[in-house]
């Protein structure tokens, strides 16, 4: 546990990850049938990998194998090591966008995107190198407790520490949504926030410093809200309505919700990419797939006509279903975030640290 | 070659000499070519292939990438954000470092004087935490020090406070975290050197006429000072590295250097920069053990006194 031991563990990552994952990768049967897939983990990857994949791998004789949660690092490394074990993998948009620039992905084939097009995927979701796997929305989620009679409905609301006395909680990652909330908080309209204007949005988020909590990991999330200690969250819909149902006193709000999606891309270099691709091809039109990863993860399928078949209570809590699509504010600019990302995410670690 | 006639001629003269102490330059002599040592090969071998090595990467790629230069190191020195960040991590570890060691002296000193029984149970005290995971006590940490967690609802709810104490991402939650976490890195040491420390000297002082306390103060405390240094150093250098504890404990305000280069690799993918932060990192550690060594004989409190 010395730091001499951690900056080993560095190290060797940097330099060795690429054989550590082989050695765990890829496990069962013939490699060539065997479709390696990395998400984020937990249900959310259980539920995606057990509904949309594992059914498709095994109608064509293929086995899958998992690995989590995404790290961007290993992508890189596995790339830059030309050693590539991760295939199907679920990442933010503004990393596909980038990642596809800088070659670490595979670019799509003709067949994937004129699959997503027949499927009528939102184009905007789709690049050369990724199409969308889910969409969500960060919402404004309350503990039901604290405020039992009235709420915040608008960014501007979960901004007033007077009207909503409490500790408020927001994601400590740059494209987490809290640059757009402080801006529709500060009255910019939400058609024109990209390209943000990070120097409002800071002085915004003076205003609320001191009651700022910032949580890392979707649990924390729940947990924060759920405990009452901020008992304002800027949150993930899936996690708030899961906690919902297990009893906790938390619910979205979803006045300004702010649309967001994940995507799956295919490192540069991986051996069964063919494989990948058919995935794709396959899954886009995948509706029962979809539906039923929407039933189990609480993330909205990414084809229109999935919709239709998600269980009424559940599609109710989805970022898709009309109410809550008319009361969104915007979709994030992820074009945007792959080109600021970087520096946003500097002034945000300088803002905290002071 | 030589060497080794050299060693089996110091073995003859062992065995023919007289009793006499060898000369010094002999002694390391004979000492590296003790066949023993070969034991050592294989751990060699194995800290090159997993320290040595990776350390050069690492210091190849703090300088060649993202370009050949010295940008990443400029970057480093220029930027306010990264220096208080380093000064943050000294600040955090010299404090931890000692809080630490004043709270395990008395209790390492307690151990020595308690019964066999007490002891064991001092011992386990020490080590159940010791052999639990680090992440699994932070977490349960952070149900306690939270504002609605154990800590505060109980001071809540006798009345002692209004507002809760803030601990959680806080400097004192850090705090709580990490020395609970480097407590049995200075137990352990400052046991094993007060366990040898005859008590009779103290018995001696004070039949000379010292009172219990000046014995304890001039006798008993300069001979612990070995077990000192030793727990001072393992804390301090462990204390630099934490970025699971601070980060869970603790507030943007109190982020340590771990954490800043898990993010450089990780979120913002600069592995060049990362690698430059960690050799800042390494280096100010060896900068300041350098310095503690001219004050102190390091060699005789790590390797024990010859």
């Amino acid at each position: 546990m010395s730091t001499a031991h951690r900056r080993t563990r560095l190290a060797t990552g940097l330099t060795l990850v690429a054989a550590a994952v082989a050695a765990c990768g890829s496990s069962a049967g013939d490699p060539s049938k065997t479709l390696e897939v990395t998400m984020w983990g937990g249900s959310a990857q259980r539920a995606h990998v057990d509904t949309y994949i594992k059914p498709w791998a095994e109608a064509n004789g293929l086995t899958v194998s998992e690995d989590s949660p995404t790290d961007y690092a290993k992508i890189k490394a596995q790339v830059d090591s030309k050693n590539v074990t991760w295939g199907v993998t679920e990442v933010e948009p503004n990393f596909s966008e980038t990642a596809c620039a800088s070659g670490v992905l595979t670019k799509l084939t003709p067949e994937v995107k004129q699959a997503a097009t027949d499927a009528g995927i939102n184009p905007g979701y789709i690049n050369d190198c990724a199409i969308p796997n889910l969409s969500y929305a960060f919402t404004i989620a309350y503990n039901t407790d604290t405020f039992a009679d009235n709420h915040p409905k608008t960014w501007a609301e979960f901004f007033d520490t007077q009207l909503f006395p409490g500790k408020r909680g927001f994601w400590k990652y740059a494209t987490g949504g809290m640059f757009e909330a402080a801006l529709l908080a500060d009255g910019v309209p939400a058609d024109q926030l990209y390209p943000l204007d990070l120097d409002r949005a800071f002085r915004k988020l003076d205003t609320i410093k001191q009651d700022i909590v910032f949580y890392e990991t979707g649990d924390e999330q729940a947990q924060l809200v759920a405990s009452g200690e901020a008992p304002l969250v800027q949150a993930w819909n899936g996690r708030i309505y899961h906690a919902a149902k297990e009893g906790q006193p938390v619910a979205n709000e979803w006045g300004q919700n702010l649309v967001s999606y994940d995507q799956v891309v295919i490192p540069a270099g991986y051996p069964n990419t063919d494989l990948a691709m058919k995935w794709m091809t396959a899954f886009v039109g995948d509706v029962q797939g979809q539906a039923a990863d929407a039933e189990a993860s609480a993330y909205d399928p990414i084809n229109p006509k999935a919709m239709e078949l998600v269980d009424p209570e559940v599609a109710k809590e989805l970022a898709t279903f009309p109410a809550n699509q008319a009361q969104a504010a915007t979709t994030m600019n992820y074009k945007y975030w792959a080109e600021n990302y970087n520096t946003a995410t500097e002034r945000l670690n300088a803002w905290a640290l002071s | 070659m030589t060497q080794t006639l050299e060693a089996a001629a110091d073995e003859q003269a062992d065995r023919t000499g007289p009793p006499n102490p060898a000369p010094r330059v002999r002694r390391w002599a004979r000492l590296e070519f003790d066949n023993w040592a070969l034991l050592l090969l294989p751990l060699l071998g194995f800290l090159t292939l997993v320290f040595v090595i990776p350390l050069l990467l690492l210091l190849s790629k703090s300088f060649t990438d993202p370009a050949v230069g010295l940008a990443n190191y400029s970057d480093i020195l220029t930027n306010p954000l990264y220096l208080k960040v380093l000064r943050n991590t000294f600040v955090t570890a010299i404090t931890v470092t000692l809080v630490t060691v004043v709270i395990a002296f008395p209790f390492a000193y307690l151990m020595t004087l308690a019964t066999p029984f007490w002891r064991g149970v001092m011992m386990i005290a020490v080590l159940i935490p010791f052999w639990t995971s680090l992440l699994v006590r932070s977490f349960a940490l952070v149900l306690l020090l939270r504002d609605t967690g154990v800590i505060n609802t109980v001071l809540d709810s006798v009345g002692v406070i209004d507002e809760p104490i803030p601990m959680l991402r806080h400097l004192s939650g850090v705090m709580f975290g990490m020395v609970q976490i480097t407590l049995p890195f200075a137990v352990l040491p400052l046991y094993a050197t007060m366990r040898t420390i005859d008590r009779r000297l103290l018995l001696a002082a004070e039949s000379l006429g010292a009172r219990p306390s000046v014995a304890f103060w001039k006798v008993f405390v300069p001979l612990t000072i070995p077990g000192v240094f030793a727990g001072l150093i393992l804390v301090f250098i462990q204390a630099l590295g934490y970025y699971i504890t601070p980060a869970l404990l603790g507030g943007p305000q109190n982020t340590m250097i771990g954490q800043l280069i898990v993010e450089q690799v990780s979120t913002v993918l600069k592995f060049g920069f990362a690698a430059a932060l960690a050799v800042v990192l390494l280096g100010s550690t060896l900068i300041l053990l350098a310095i503690a060594s001219r004050f102190v004989d390091m060699k005789k409190y790590l390797m024990g006194s010859k």
